[in-house]
């Protein structure tokens, strides 16, 4: 009897000391469980840290798109940050023309789609032959395979263009793509590795019923194996994609016409060109307006593989998580 | 009938061995074409001399080429001392902000799928000519400055005097660019964590362990291959990406066709520098795995 009435006084005591403001008494009993992995101060200053870091991983973006619609009166002017006064699409344009957007994007988009293709095919069947089958001289093999990934390209280059200008495939772009499909090319052997890691994790079964079944090697791997690999094909493509596009090494090595030039060997010499053509046009010759339009070009050259990544990101993001990448 | 005795004619084993080197035939033949043969044309040229460039004839010079890139050539050394010290530099920062923002991000949060979107967002823009022009501009300190006023404002930062506000400013500028390039990384790493039990951490939690504690006893140890297979990674990464001084020289040299044998000299000392980097960050990861089994 005595004990509850002691208990009841304790909460009278602090009801009345609640009595204000239940909330706020709620917030502070919560931020002072320390404990309690999930407290207050402790979201907010995640929240704060995640959407600061997010803030310098979009910066480029956020300041290509605007720094391209501005005006070369808003670019001097210091008080306009973030908010062009006028959307000025004079860069645009001016972009399109002197990098003879479309056509590029034809070239590019073709070498990165068969070089895609090449590395698709080539790498998920070589990966699915180390991982599935044991055979002499396999896992010295492999380790070539890791030696390819180790090996810059810088330091074959010098041989690389001198067997592809006696066979012609200078300035063509065969000498992109073809590699490809034989596993090499541009980080062929990271795709082998990530389709290896991919095809460890995955059970045996369905292919040991399948081959029972009657059904040979090379359609068990066709038929069987591919579309349960859908989520290991999707971040392999996502990334060959993304890299083809933006590479820069060997394009500019061997790809030396301008006229076959891809989209992103272009804006070196778009620059050059931009300044010289500037200075002849007296009315605008000022480095503003060049960085408007330097800005519209690149924004325009990564344009489409932005967009390519917008559309699949979250499957991407689902196939990392459940490709198991690392076995 | 004549089928059939082909397939007696193999055993069950030797058709498996058989239809492995099927599969890897296409990599064995791009290996000889694309891979072994240049690999050794070039370590060829790189001891010649080409004495004829149509056909290109070679002369064996012994280690000239060499002795030309350590001894006559006034910029290669600080070119390759600058490519190997800022990759052995920004190397363990990448890892160790790619680690936490994975871990950020892994987190039950809100808005998860736009801040893993963001973070992969700057491997679009790659490591070539894109980023050559931002920077150019100096786009990665605005980004920076206004990224650490958020979180450290200058006020604050003022209490600490001016040496702390620049050494702030510097260390961040520098930090930009190693952000930028770890959109993989933190992918890797995020597709680590999700492979680590969640059972292990219930345990670590009945038992009494703080959020902090099972993560230098649990995620960071069952991290370390994923910790070696990014370092080795980003090595790569950075060996070839465009802002590296070595490969800029290199294109710049490529252009004359004179310059060949020596671009092919430069290429080997770069590569055995790589790899001893590599061979390094093996031997250092082998013995911590070693210890961490130990305990």
């Amino acid at each position: 009897m005595q004990l509850n009435m002691r208990f009841i006084g304790v909460k009278s005591t602090l009801s009345k000391w609640n009595k204000s403001n239940p909330k706020i008494n709620y917030l502070v009993s919560r931020m002072l469980s320390l404990r309690h992995s999930g407290t207050l101060i402790f979201r907010l200053v995640t929240y704060l840290l995640l959407f600061d870091l997010a803030f310098i991983f979009l910066y480029p973006f956020f300041y290509m798109i605007v720094t391209a619609l501005k005006s070369p009166v808003d670019m001097m002017d210091i008080t306009v940050n973030w908010i062009p006064r006028s959307l000025h699409t004079n860069n645009f344009t001016r972009a399109l023309q002197s990098l003879d957007y479309f056509r590029g994007l034809l070239k590019t988009s073709f070498v990165t789609i068969f070089a895609t293709i090449g590395h698709i095919i080539s790498c998920s069947m070589v990966a699915y032959g180390f991982a599935r089958y044991k055979f002499p001289l396999r896992d010295i093999l492999f380790v070539l395979v890791l030696l390819t990934i180790i090996i810059p390209t810088q330091t074959l280059i010098i041989s690389l263009i001198i067997l592809y200008s006696k066979i012609g495939w200078l300035n063509n772009y065969m000498s992109l793509i073809v590699p490809t499909f034989f596993g090499f090319g541009l980080r062929g052997g990271l795709f082998i590795f990530i389709f290896r890691q991919f095809f460890l994790g995955m059970p045996h079964e369905l292919e040991e019923a399948a081959r029972i079944d009657g059904c040979n090697a090379f359609r068990t791997y066709w038929t069987i194996v591919l579309p349960v690999a859908k989520s290991a094909l999707l971040v392999c493509t996502i990334l060959s994609i993304v890299w083809h596009w933006n590479d820069f090494f060997e394009p500019a090595m061997y790809i030396t016409k301008p006229a076959l030039q891809l989209l992103p060997s272009k804006l070196p010499s778009l620059y050059e060109f931009l300044k010289r053509s500037l200075q002849q046009d007296s009315i605008v010759s000022d480095t503003f307006t060049l960085e408007g339009v330097v800005m519209a070009a690149t924004f325009l050259v990564i344009l489409p593989i932005l967009i390519v990544y917008l559309f699949l990101q979250k499957k991407f993001m689902e196939g990392i998580e459940r490709s198991g990448l690392i076995g | 009938m004549k089928r059939k005795r082909y397939k007696k004619w193999l055993t069950m084993e030797k058709k498996h061995t058989i239809e492995g080197y099927l599969f890897i035939l296409p990599w064995i033949l791009g290996f000889l074409c694309f891979f072994a043969f240049p690999f050794f044309q070039s370590v060829q040229l790189s001891f010649s001399n080409i004495t004829k460039i149509t056909g290109f004839e070679m002369q064996w010079i012994g280690l000239e080429n060499y002795a030309k890139a350590f001894v006559w050539d006034v910029a290669f050394v600080p070119y390759l001392n600058q490519a190997i010290t800022s990759t052995v530099f920004n190397m363990p920062l990448n890892l160790v902000f790619s680690l936490f923002i994975a871990m950020l991000v892994n987190r039950s949060i809100r808005f998860r799928g736009f801040f893993r979107g963001a973070f992969f967002l700057p491997v679009l823009l790659g490591s070539g000519f894109v980023l050559q022009q931002l920077l150019g501009i100096g786009v990665d300190q605005q980004a920076t400055e206004v990224a650490r006023g958020i979180v450290m404002p200058d006020e604050v930062l003022m209490y600490l005097g001016p040496n702390v506000i620049n050494y702030v400013n510097s260390f961040m500028s520098r930090i930009t660019i190693v952000f930028w390039s770890s959109g993989v990384q933190i992918i890797i790493f995020l597709a680590g964590l999700q492979s680590i039990p969640v059972a292990l951490y219930e345990a670590a939690k009945c038992d009494g362990a703080t959020v902090w504690e099972s993560f230098w006893k649990i995620t960071l140890p069952m991290m370390l291959p994923v910790i070696l297979l990014n370092s080795i990674y980003t090595l790569v990464d950075s060996f070839t990406s465009s802002t590296n001084r070595v490969i800029e020289y290199m294109m710049f040299l490529k252009a004359d066709i004179n310059n060949y044998e020596y671009v092919a000299a430069i290429g080997m000392i770069y590569f055995i520098f790589v790899f001893l980097l590599i061979a390094i960050i093996f031997g250092l990861s082998r013995k911590s795995i070693y210890n961490l089994s130990e305990r």
